[in-house]
């Protein structure tokens, strides 16, 4: 006859008694010690923008959410390079391969800039962040450049992991080799990148609220997209005022005419100048709940 | 040192702070008491600077608390425990606060050995924390950077009554050091159990403060004797003003000491003489309490 009950090895502490469940909160110590004292003056200047950006890039990548978004980028341009790679043998110049690593980039980061604003109020760590830092203008610029270092940091790898692949396809694959790309075309995947980011950012302390900004940033412009494309006056604004649009010779390799960069201009300034600026003042006044 | 005068904070009609003045010294350990809705957390982040006022100021070691120059060193504040990122562990809780300030990162262990958080359940995160373990991480967050003026808004919900005793040590220990220290609660025990000066406020508005023995103390006396009616009958006699108690024995506006001279004088043997009980604060707030439940129901 087979047991399956387990019993108590004989001077060796009861497994059912010992094991805690994950979750058991370990005790209070039985005597409160009093907090030591940080030896020293206290400080007399406010807290470096340095550390408020250092402080700002870690919270974008502390946190599990975090965490996925950056998974979720390396997974997104992974899968366009290996398809890069097979696709056609492989036979696609360096600027396709960079195209390949720089557009699922730019358009999962900007999320990471939604997110740096918004958790403030959706996971209301601002009640700590803004009473370490309560000019908190100082907070959003902070959140501003730690997004922009993130871009960069995020462009420097994607010009690397598309050489890398442009570089794998010539020795593995034999094809002909084609590094030649535009300094405008960098500059402007660099660019989208950015802007990308920035405007996240924007949006983000425009909406105070997670699921608004992303769905604004998401679907406004290709709602935009769809209504210029039907009514006629609209695509004349559109020109103006659709990003996609007026990045659109960035990308092309040719100098961009004075009225395009007027186009660009207009367009960056609607879409991320003025949500930062509108969304600064927002989270100036805000109340912190 | 916390100076609070004459803030009042309005939202479209309803006024949540109505015209409080007060202060909070160094030394010593202040309950902010008052039902849910009475406007402490309200005060609190207006101290904080997180909330701007209608009119009148609140200012902290003698400046508005936005004008302190890295504030987390001068002010350690616990507003809601609940108000930390879901997916951060609480180490990293601590270690952002310590980059934020400027201390050491031996701080931050100290802090989590100083509240009981073993490294284990630091390094869970905070999604997973009961209650009670988000207040004792806020604490730690709140003292990290060993800050002059402690301002806490209900630390001991969700501690037991061992953590309410810990908490009281913990924060007498601290105001001993000099420190000054402002916690609220909707709960008058444990302000009781912790605090050293009461405040009170009901509707926005300051309705009592003082000691707690100056609160806490019992007015007249109680009396009971083998005959009240005829004891009720000769303190009138001698002027002195008693009300009989449904519950038996007599309340007397006087000095246990006069009522027992009355009694003796009369020939009336007592059963039992002794001060009052201190039935003020807890009246007083069980009236507010009420005041409040009412309107609860009749929203």
């Amino acid at each position: 006859m087979s047991t399956t009950t387990t019993h108590p090895v004989p001077g060796m502490p009861d497994p059912s008694t010992t094991a805690r469940s994950p979750h058991a909160e370990s005790p209070l110590p039985a005597v409160a010690a009093t907090p030591p004292p940080i030896p020293g003056e206290r400080p007399t200047r406010g807290v470096s923008f340095g550390r408020l950006v250092h402080v700002e890039l870690r919270k974008m990548l502390d946190t599990r959410a975090g965490r996925w978004l950056v998974i979720g980028v390396g997974a997104a341009i992974a899968t366009a390079l290996v398809i890069l790679f097979f696709v056609d043998g492989g036979q696609h110049p360096f600027g396709s391969y960079l195209q390949a690593t720089t557009m699922p980039m730019a358009i999962i980061l900007p999320v990471v800039g939604i997110l740096a604003v918004t958790s403030e109020w959706s996971q209301r760590t601002g009640l700590v962040t803004f009473t370490m830092e309560p000019r908190r203008i100082r907070v959003g610029w902070a959140k501003f450049a730690a997004s922009m270092l993130v871009g960069i940091a995020a462009f420097a790898l994607a010009i690397g992991l598309a050489a890398l692949a442009h570089q794998a396809a010539i020795t593995f694959q034999g094809i002909t080799p084609g590094w030649s790309i535009g300094g405008l075309v960098v500059a402007g995947a660099g660019l989208y990148v950015l802007l990308g980011l920035a405007q996240g950012v924007g949006f983000g302390m425009l909406f105070k609220n997670t699921p608004a900004a992303i769905v604004t940033y998401f679907a406004l412009p290709t709602a935009w997209g769809i209504l210029s494309s039907l009514v006629t006056w609209l695509d004349t604004a559109a020109r103006w005022l659709n990003l996609d649009r007026t990045m659109n010779p960035l990308f092309l390799g040719k100098a961009l005419t004075g009225e395009q960069w007027a186009q660009l201009a207009t367009s960056v300034g609607v879409w991320v100048v003025l949500p930062l600026v509108v969304g600064m003042w927002r989270l100036s006044r805000a109340e912190v709940k | 040192m916390i100076t609070v005068d004459r803030l009042t904070k309005r939202y479209g009609g309803f006024t949540a702070v109505d015209d409080v003045s007060f202060e909070v010294g160094p030394g010593q350990v202040t309950g902010f008491l008052g039902p849910n809705g009475a406007g402490k957390t309200t005060a609190m982040r207006i101290m904080a600077g997180l909330t701007p006022a209608t009119s009148g100021t609140a200012t902290v070691l003698g400046r508005p608390y936005a004008s302190l120059p890295n504030p987390g060193r001068y002010v350690g504040t616990l507003l809601d425990a609940s108000a930390q990122h879901a997916g951060r562990t609480g180490r990293e809780v601590l270690n952002l606060g310590a980059v934020f300030m400027g201390v050491d990162r031996n701080r931050v262990e100290e802090m989590l050995d100083l509240v009981g958080l073993t490294g284990k359940e630091a390094g869970r995160r905070v999604r997973n924390y009961s209650l009670g373990m988000r207040q004792r991480l806020g604490i730690a967050n709140a003292l990290l950077g060993d800050p002059e003026v402690l301002i806490l808004d209900e630390p001991a919900n969700g501690l037991d009554p061992a953590g309410i005793r810990w908490m009281r040590d913990l924060l007498r220990g601290y105001a001993e050091r000099g420190g000054t220290v402002l916690l609220s609660s909707h709960l008058l025990n444990e302000i009781e159990r912790v605090a050293d000066e009461i405040i009170v406020i009901g509707h926005g508005r300051i309705v009592a403060q003082g000691t707690k023995d100056e609160l806490l103390a019992g007015v007249g006396t109680f009396v009971r004797s083998v005959d009240d009616a005829a004891l009720a009958r000769a303190l009138e006699g001698a002027t002195v003003s008693a009300s009989v108690l449904a519950t038996g024995g007599l309340l007397v506006e006087a000095e246990p000491v006069d009522v027992g001279r009355v009694a003796a004088a009369a020939g009336l043997a007592l059963v039992e003489l002794r001060a009052g009980d201190s039935r003020g604060l807890e009246e007083m707030f069980l009236e507010l309490t009420s005041d409040t439940a009412r309107e609860e129901v009749a929203a």
